[in-house]
């Protein structure tokens, strides 16, 4: 994305918070999920868990939603969904997202049991490392789980022709809160990847207030990698809903193209 | 009476015997010599030479000789005429001859001394009908006689004859099976008839082709083409579907007798049974026609479903679908999917994204007729398609294509192209007030139609009987979002929505020769994780795609009996077995006895067939006597449905290659010791000769033991009485 695009951006959330926003925030609610009630087709489901911090970034939702309901067709709401794995429904979440900075208490037999059934037979998880750095709390605990989940299958960089890289924009560039891996790594069981893994905070990224200003600064890109960020989080969303749809021998030949222009 | 007459079977060891003697003669030298003191040499001499005569009489018992009498005798030699009566001795024989078998009843019976009268007058004659079998035949029978059946097989034939005969003689054509390499002591003289020089012919000799082919693939056919007397001819070898002509190729005859091999294509466009003929013309002087043609039958069937699937934005529901899809390997997948709409706003230059226009003109004008199946999955399709695409659509359907049209709010407000063409081809139609409903969940049910249907009826592993069905449905997890349709009254209501009213949420129906199908919902996948989330894995949802599909696509999987015929064609004359196999679901008791087997040959007329258990479970044999060559109609039915195959059975003079052969029967003399001679020589003669050289003579032996003669008794007695009464005159006794 060049510099115009991310303008343009800006411009839009200032006018949403500070015009339309503020003003139309005092007489409208935003659509609230209810337990049990239908479900939209986009939503950000957050796994709750014990120990750490499984919250880091409240505001993350929003914006990025936003930006989804902006740039693409899908159908999604804007408040998140607070779940645990003990949660009757969770299997009905299309997006199970992650997040934390530090330690958190090992799951329970039963709750990795549901994990491994959920992510083995068609569940997404995006997790985050939101401490921006390697080798720290979350990160050690996640891939304790990870292992503990698929003996068989390890959390590996996710190459460059990966089908999340491709699946709306053709990423180039890992953004993030922090840029501490130029990656995503991932658990890939053939060809879907249930399991993707970021430690760049993306979320941190994502996070405003309800003033409409960023949460946090992203460091060293600025506002380019803000864009990354929002951009890998579109195609994240788009995967988890398409899974390799790009690697359809139609679509092979175009990307290649553009790729390569 | 001779000595060199006389034989012994000694019922003792020799040297038991030898021993005997000795005792004996020691017995008679002890007597002598007792006696010699009282009687004098001589009288004791006398005395014991008697005894030792009876001694010696008695111990000779034990050698049993007996009195052989030989008496020669003279065997006439035994002549199995062999007539061969197959079909190729049906065409025309030398000139003035109808036929070769009537060339041969005039060498047997006519002239002024028929060769069958002089034989009978100085040999052992027996006459043989030799055809597929080999029987005897009356000589009055002979004016009758007809060719029939299959070319015999005259190494078969020489089994039952060795042994019993002297020489074999052979009138036939030379069309017959034989190996060269069975021993026999057998010797046949052959006497070829027909006319090799005159005969013409060309004849479709052998047809390679597979039984199965894919639709869209190219099929190859080779025909051999084998042909008498037409050296230097172009002729047409053509390849047609009843009358329609698929293919043709034209071939030049280079030799007579010659082969050659053309290899004919085409590419099957629908599946199906296919029966197709490859033909030659009739050409001038032929003498068979029936072998310029041959039958053959080509199963077609699709190597892929092929399926174009539109999805109006990324979701669950697509997602989902697609992998129950991509699963099967059986399935080629194209799908699209609508990553941003005309009100979404793009930020970034195009080569900063992924996106493709949609080829709308290529899909749906030009590429529809490739594929079996078009979904489309809550697309907004009024958005992106011209009328001439939905015209397109609906001929697709028309032509039997399948169409299923997955809901959700995409579709809401669709009232209006209810008169389109996509309108009419669908189950149902939309209600007017309200299109898409999101408010409420709402769980499923099966409809009455639905227990029953191949889509919803899954297999009983899954679900159960068909109360376990209904309640395996019932369990499913609600729906979180569903159209508000209403069925077509041509339409089968499979599942309903089961809180208040009723609303249709999975809908078939048939359109033209394509099949319809409406899911009324985008909620679909939660079926998929329900069942997962119960610990019941996604057996359940894989399978309800898969039965949709092939529902849609008519695909032979699905229908309710699978026929398996033999790898080979049928033969007239021989029982024809076929394996019938009813589908899973369909095997309720109730069912089992309501299976019916029907034959139809190819004039359409109903044979004799019989069907009854294999021993495996759900699995019958049919089976059926065919009388005539040609393509014949199999048919299975039961109370779920039926299925018809068809056949190919042989005809006798399909690929009969009639031409005189006198080289085999040059090659069957050679190996057996006889002759080849022809009509012109002197056959009775000949015969004759070589009849003489076989004759026989044989020495009959009698054997009469000389014990059993009385005189032999009476000699025995004779020295004993003799003994006794010079021993009382010499007082002795």
């Amino acid at each position: 994305m060049g510099e115009g695009g991310q303008t343009e951006m800006i411009s839009r959330r200032n006018f949403l918070s500070f015009g339309l926003g503020l003003a139309a925030g005092l007489f409208f609610k935003a659509p609230k999920l209810l337990f049990g009630a239908p479900l939209p087709h986009f939503f950000f489901s957050q796994l709750k868990y014990r120990g750490g911090a499984w919250d880091p970034n409240p505001q993350f939702a929003e914006a990025v939603m936003e930006e989804l309901e902006l740039r693409t067709s899908i159908d999604g709401i804007k408040e998140r969904r607070v779940t645990t794995l003990s949660d009757p429904d969770l299997f009905f979440y299309p997006f199970l997202y992650m997040a934390g900075k530090y330690e958190f208490d090992p799951f329970t037999p039963q709750e990795r049991e549901t994990l491994k059934r959920l992510l083995s037979y068609g569940g997404f998880l995006l997790a985050e490392d939101t401490v921006g750095a390697k080798g720290f709390g979350f990160d050690q605990a996640f891939r304790r789980e990870m292992k503990q989940l698929f003996h068989d299958h390890e959390l590996r960089r996710l190459p460059l022709d990966h089908s999340v890289y491709q699946s709306f924009y053709l990423i180039e560039n890992i953004g993030g809160r922090q840029k501490v891996n130029p990656y995503l790594e991932g658990i890939t069981i053939d060809n879907w990847t249930p399991v993707i893994y970021s430690q760049n905070d993306l979320s941190g990224a994502w996070s405003r207030d309800k003033f409409g200003k960023w949460v946090n600064e992203c460091i060293p890109g600025g506002e380019i990698q803000r864009s990354a960020a929002f951009k890998l989080g579109i195609n994240i969303i788009v995967y988890s809903l398409t899974s390799d749809y790009k690697k359809d021998v139609i679509h092979h030949p175009f990307i290649k193209r553009r790729q390569s222009s | 009476m001779n000595l060199d007459q006389i034989t012994i079977t000694p019922v003792f060891p020799l040297w038991l015997i030898l021993l005997l003697f000795s005792l004996g003669f020691a017995s008679a030298v002890i007597q002598y010599r007792f006696m010699l003191g009282r009687l004098g040499r001589p009288r004791a001499l006398g005395l014991s030479l008697l005894r030792l005569g009876a001694i010696s009489f008695l111990i000779a018992f034990a050698l049993n000789p007996s009195l052989v009498a030989k008496k020669e005798h003279k065997v006439s030699p035994a002549i199995a005429i062999l007539l061969d009566t197959s079909q190729s001795m049906g065409q025309p024989g030398r000139p003035g001859k109808a036929s070769r078998l009537e060339e041969a009843k005039a060498l047997l019976t006519e002239g002024t001394n028929p060769l069958l009268k002089s034989l009978n007058e100085r040999f052992e004659v027996r006459l043989y009908g030799v055809g597929e079998s080999m029987r005897t035949i009356e000589v009055k029978e002979l004016g009758d006689l007809k060719t029939h059946g299959m070319n015999g097989n005259l190494s078969e034939t020489l089994k039952d004859l060795s042994g019993k005969n002297t020489l074999a003689l052979l009138l036939s054509d030379g069309n017959l099976k034989w190996n060269e390499g069975q021993p026999t002591n057998l010797p046949i003289v052959t006497v070829p008839l027909g006319n090799p020089g005159e005969y013409k012919d060309i004849l479709i000799k052998a047809v390679k082709a597979p039984s199965l082919a894919f639709r869209g693939r190219e099929v190859m056919i080779d025909a051999t083409i084998k042909s008498y007397g037409y050296t230097g001819l172009t002729l047409p070898v053509l390849l047609k579907e009843g009358n329609k002509l698929i293919t043709a190729k034209n071939t030049h005859i280079n030799a007579s007798p010659g082969e050659v091999t053309v290899s004919l294509s085409f590419i099957p466009d629908e599946v199906g049974q296919k029966n197709l003929s490859i033909s030659i013309p009739q050409q001038f002087g032929e003498s068979l026609v029936s072998n310029n043609s041959v039958n053959l039958s080509v199963k077609v069937v699709r190597d892929k479903i092929r399926i174009l699937m539109v999805s109006g934005n990324p979701s669950m529901n697509y997602r989902f679908m697609r992998t129950a899809l991509k699963s099967d390997p059986s399935i080629d997948l194209l799908s699209f999917v609508i990553l941003r709409t005309p009100s979404d706003i793009l930020n970034v230059p195009t080569h900063e994204q992924s996106l493709i226009p949609l080829p709308v003109e290529t899909l749906f004008s030009k590429e529809i007729k490739n594929f079996d199946l078009l979904i489309f999955d809550n697309f907004k399709y009024p958005l992106y398609l011209s009328p001439h695409h939905l015209e397109s659509i609906r001929e697709f359907v028309r032509g039997g294509g399948g169409f299923a049209m997955i809901g959700g709010p995409n579709l809401a407000n669709e009232g209006r192209y209810q008169v389109s063409p996509i309108g009419e081809i669908l189950p149902v139609r939309f209600a007017e007030k309200e299109d898409y409903r999101r408010d409420s969940k709402a769980g499923v049910r099966l409809s009455r139609a639905g227990v029953l249907h191949p889509i919803t009826r899954l297999s009983s592993d899954l679900t159960g009987d068909d109360a376990d069905r209904l309640h395996f449905w019932r369990e499913m997890p609600p729906l979180d979002g569903f159209n508000l349709l209403e069925a077509k009254s041509s339409a089968t209501v499979l599942l309903e929505s089961s809180d208040g009213i009723p609303w249709p949420i999975l809908t078939v129906s048939s359109y033209g020769n394509g099949r319809v199908l409406a899911l009324a919902t985008d909620y679909s996948w939660k079926w998929y994780m329900g069942m997962v989330a119960k610990g019941k894995g996604n057996h359940a949802y894989l399978r309800l795609v898969d039965r949709m599909v092939r529902w849609l696509t008519k695909d032979p999987s699905m229908d309710p009996v699978q026929i398996a015929l033999p790898e080979s064609a049928g033969s007239i004359g021989q029982e024809i077995e076929v394996r019938i196999k009813l589908r899973e679901e369909d095997l309720s008791p109730n069912l089992r006895s309501m299976v019916s087997f029907s034959v139809f040959n190819p004039d359409g007329l109903k044979v004799e067939s019989r069907i009854k258990p294999s021993g495996q479970s759900g699995e019958y044999l049919g089976s059926f006597l065919p009388e005539k060559g040609g393509i014949y109609k199999l048919k299975v039915a039961t109370s779920t449905g039926s299925l018809e195959e068809s056949m190919v059975v042989t005809g006798l003079l399909e690929s009969l290659d009639a031409a005189p052969n006198h080289e085999q029967l040059k090659k069957v003399s050679a190996s057996t010791g006889g002759k080849f001679l022809s009509t012109s020589d002197e056959l009775l003669k000949e015969i004759e000769s070589y009849a003489r050289k076989g004759e026989s003579r044989f020495i009959e032996e009698k054997r009469s033991s000389v014990w059993a003669r009385p005189f032999v008794m009476i000699l025995v007695l004779g020295f004993l009485i003799l003994e006794w009464y010079f021993r009382r005159r010499w007082g002795l006794v």
